[in-house]
């Protein structure tokens, strides 16, 4: 047992113990704890204090994991029994008896009398007792003490298991994969009417979701459909042809004003068909993106970035501005949109909407997943990873980086389209830099260049944090700790791009297939 | 004889830095033409010139009798001038077959359009490059790792997905920088057999920047030695073996003395 190793553990014991007392004065401790009353299905009234046995929960998930960190220090070594208890009794004593000082600093405080919501509002009188499991000053600390350790040692044991387990799974890899091909679940695994049969079903819960989960939920997950929109658009440009575009919502935002103004009464009645209007607005959007490309073509990395930065707060501000007053109806917005019309009869329900975007979302998808598995994108790939040899191939990038770009504008047009469609109203705050900033971040979350990707970042980003509403003002802190944890496990995004195996054998009887008319020879 | 590539009094000007200074470089059809020299002493600079990557300030360069300088590189790499990387450049993280099919790009007439509606045109074509593309792996001998990552290939096959990946270009000449650079002598006996290949079967002409001497006296029809951004010396191998300029420049002043009364003492000897 060396001493190194021991100091480690209760150095990661503190930092855990660091964290409890974190939430606890930003008052997490009584909220989670509250969640989990309410997952358990007990009730919960606001502003009441849950019971303890769920703050023993919670502190079980975190004692429990500070045993599992401080356990495994090196990937490499072969754990014992006695070196993981030593390890995980260390770090939960560190930890306890850190939260165990904390307690009889606030338990004192409080106990004196002195009013702590003065400087944390978090902190009353009864947050601060139900820390202490309601008991006295010293039996509540040793109580943190004796629980934080015990948990400490079942979770060094859980790290020892699974170790020991994940050896026993690598010496007998190869049997377990025998055993899994020739049970039902081998042969499932690579037949295409398995996937038919998912895709059913995937559709069937799109027929289905959107006439049972009720109108909020038809709220969210269209805004969900039209994230993905927008970032089946921007991993085209960003994840595929590699050019940083920070402004984004300028298309989003030409895609929503040209669709506002061509079927809005005012500023100048033209009710236009809401289809020709969509058809509008898309090519709108495309027709931006070149233009805006143009300018941008020779720019790269960094400077690009700042550029199209620079663009998406001009759209912006164009529009809000006194300028185009007349014509965009400045900060107060466009308001009265159409919504959607077909053979006269006008759809404008909350389900009927989440149908349209599911079906714009199911043919982005489409088109985007065409694009990328043709020679189209293997030329925006190689765009992204070395343009100067990518150019010295033979590839056009000027036209393809502006192809990048009116195509992916096109998506976000779409997606701006139905945005204004559905409140039936859209103003400059709509298209604020955080819409560009937000995209950005599903699709690296997702996994750049990655179709599915964007879909589970969309969920990610945008579903998730309605999810997270139960925790009210903590949502954001929770979102931003499960998007950094999500980076630690998965750096490449939750479902990263593979690429396509498109070898084919070359033998005697493999003959050159002759050149079509339209390919080969000088250009 | 056709020459495939004529430079005529080309520099290459960084700053103050004369990195090429009036070289004339001809290059007849077929030929294996290597260039030569000391660190530093312009080829890559040359080659640069020759592709597009650099215009050069002053004088021609002539592809097939046609002026190229100043034209963007994938206009030259379209008329048929194929080039490959001192310190290798592939597309990393796309697979080996993807690195080849993006070289067929200045010769085939997919747009998004097409690509969008798979038409049979489009489908036809995208056979054809796949078809095409896996040939070429085979060709230079990398049968069977298209679908590896080209970060995860070994630095031979690397090479040689290069030259895969500038033959698909269909070039009419080759440039090759370095290619047995890092090489074991197996490897770089290997590879000078490949480039000869390359010329015999597919009739390409090859312009060649080695450092190994042994690689260039074999296969080379014709050497140019570069030193300080000019061209020193030029001529068949066993000419450029003899000229003192060219020793001298590689060991320093006074080697090609040394090296002379090296060989009479020899001589005399025996």
């Amino acid at each position: 047992m060396n001493k190194q190793s021991l100091q480690k553990s209760a150095g990661s014991g503190l930092v855990f113990g660091i964290i409890v007392i974190f939430l606890a004065l930003i008052g997490f401790t009584v909220v989670f704890s509250g969640l989990i009353q309410k997952v358990l299905g007990q009730s919960l009234g606001v502003g009441q204090i849950p019971s303890i046995s769920n703050f023993f929960i919670f502190l079980g998930f975190l004692g429990i994991w500070n045993g599992w960190r401080a356990s495994r220090q090196d990937k490499h070594e072969t754990l014992t029994l006695a070196k993981v208890l030593m390890r995980a009794a260390v770090a939960g004593l560190s930890a306890g008896v850190l939260v165990m000082l904390y307690g009889f600093v606030v338990g004192g405080l409080d106990a004196r009398g002195t009013d702590m919501r003065k400087y944390l509002s978090m902190l009353s009188s009864d947050s601060i007792k139900f820390f202490l499991f309601n008991q006295s000053l010293v039996l509540g600390g040793l109580i943190h003490v004796g629980f934080s350790t015990l948990m400490a040692l079942v979770g060094g044991l859980l790290a020892f298991g699974s170790e020991r387990s994940q050896q026993q799974v690598r010496t007998n890899r190869t049997k377990i994969q025998k055993w899994s091909q020739s049970t039902w679940l081998g042969k499932v695994q690579g037949n295409p009417y398995v996937t038919y049969v998912l895709m059913g079903i995937v559709l069937l819960l799109l027929v289905l979701l959107p006439r049972t989960w009720g109108a909020y939920w038809n709220y969210v997950m269209g805004t969900v459909g039209i994230y993905v929109l927008l970032g089946l658009g921007l991993n085209i440009i960003v994840g595929l042809s590699g050019q940083l575009v920070l402004g984004y919502v300028a298309f989003f935002a030409i895609g929503a004003y040209t669709f506002a103004l061509t079927t809005s009464p005012e500023p100048h009645n033209l009710v236009w068909n809401f289809w020709i209007a969509l058809a509008v607005s898309v090519v709108a959007a495309a027709l931006s993106g070149i233009l805006i490309g143009l300018p941008i073509l020779r720019l790269r990395g960094d400077y690009l970035a700042i550029v199209t930065l620079g663009f998406g707060e001009i759209i912006r501000i164009l529009l809000k501005s006194d300028i185009l007053k007349d014509f965009t109806m400045g900060p107060r917005g466009v308001r009265n949109i159409a919504g959607p019309t077909l053979f006269g009869r006008s759809f404008t329900s909350d389900v009927d909407f989440m149908y349209l975007i599911i079906l714009a979302v199911l043919l982005s998808i489409f088109l985007a997943k065409r694009w990328q598995e043709s020679s189209i994108g293997r030329a925006w790939l190689a765009i992204s990873q070395d343009e100067t040899v990518a150019q010295a191939t033979g590839v056009d990038t000027q036209k393809y980086k502006l192809l990048a770009l009116s195509l992916g504008a096109a998506f976000a047009g779409l997606g701006g389209a139905l945005f204004a469609s559905r409140n039936q109203f859209t103003g400059p705050e709509d298209h604020a830099l955080m819409v560009s900033i937000n995209v950005l971040v599903l699709v690296i979350v997702g996994g750049m260049g990655s179709i599915p990707g964007v879909v589970l970042g969309a969920f990610t980003l945008k579903g998730l944090p309605e999810i997270l509403r139960e925790l009210e003002s903590y949502r954001l802190l929770v979102f931003g700790a499960l998007l950094v944890v999500m980076m630690i496990i998965r750096p490449e995004g939750l479902w990263p791009a593979r690429r396509p195996k498109l070898e084919v054998p070359v033998g005697q009887d493999n003959e050159p297939v002759p050149l079509p008319a339209t390919a080969g020879g000088e250009k | 004889m056709k020459m495939v590539l004529e430079a005529r009094q080309v520099s290459k000007i960084f700053g103050g830095l004369v990195a090429v200074n009036k070289v004339d470089l001809i290059v007849p059809e077929g030929s294996i033409a290597s260039i030569i020299g000391p660190n530093g002493a312009g080829k890559t600079t040359l080659f640069n010139c020759i592709s597009g990557f650099y215009t050069p300030e002053i004088g021609d360069v002539l592809f097939n009798g046609r002026k190229i300088q100043g034209m963007l590189t994938d206009k030259v790499a379209a008329m048929g001038i194929a080039r490959t990387y001192q310190n290798i450049r592939l597309f990393k993280n796309m697979s080996a077959v993807e690195n080849v099919m993006v070289g067929f790009e200045p010769h085939l007439k997919h747009g998004w359009m097409t690509a969008m509606l798979k038409t049979p045109d489009y489908q036809k074509e995208q056979k054809y490059v796949i078809n095409e593309a896996s040939r070429l792996l085979h060709y230079v001998g990398l049968a069977g790792l298209g679908d590896n990552l080209a970060l995860n290939l070994p630095y031979g096959a690397q090479r040689r997905l290069e030259i895969a990946r500038a033959l698909a270009n269909q070039p009419k000449l080759l440039l090759l920088d370095e290619p047995t650079a890092g090489m074991n002598p197996q490897e770089t006996d290997e590879m000078k057999d490949f480039i000869c290949h390359i010329r015999d079967d597919l009739g390409i002409t090859i312009i060649l920047i080695e450092h190994d001497m042994r690689v260039v006296m074999n296969i080379s029809d014709q050497i140019s030695v570069l030193d300080y951004g000019q061209k020193i010396a030029e001529g068949n191998p066993k000419e450029i073996q003899a000229n003192p300029r060219v020793i001298e420049a590689y060991l320093g002043p006074g080697a090609a003395a040394l090296s002379e009364k090296y060989r009479r003492e020899k001589t005399h000897d025996a």
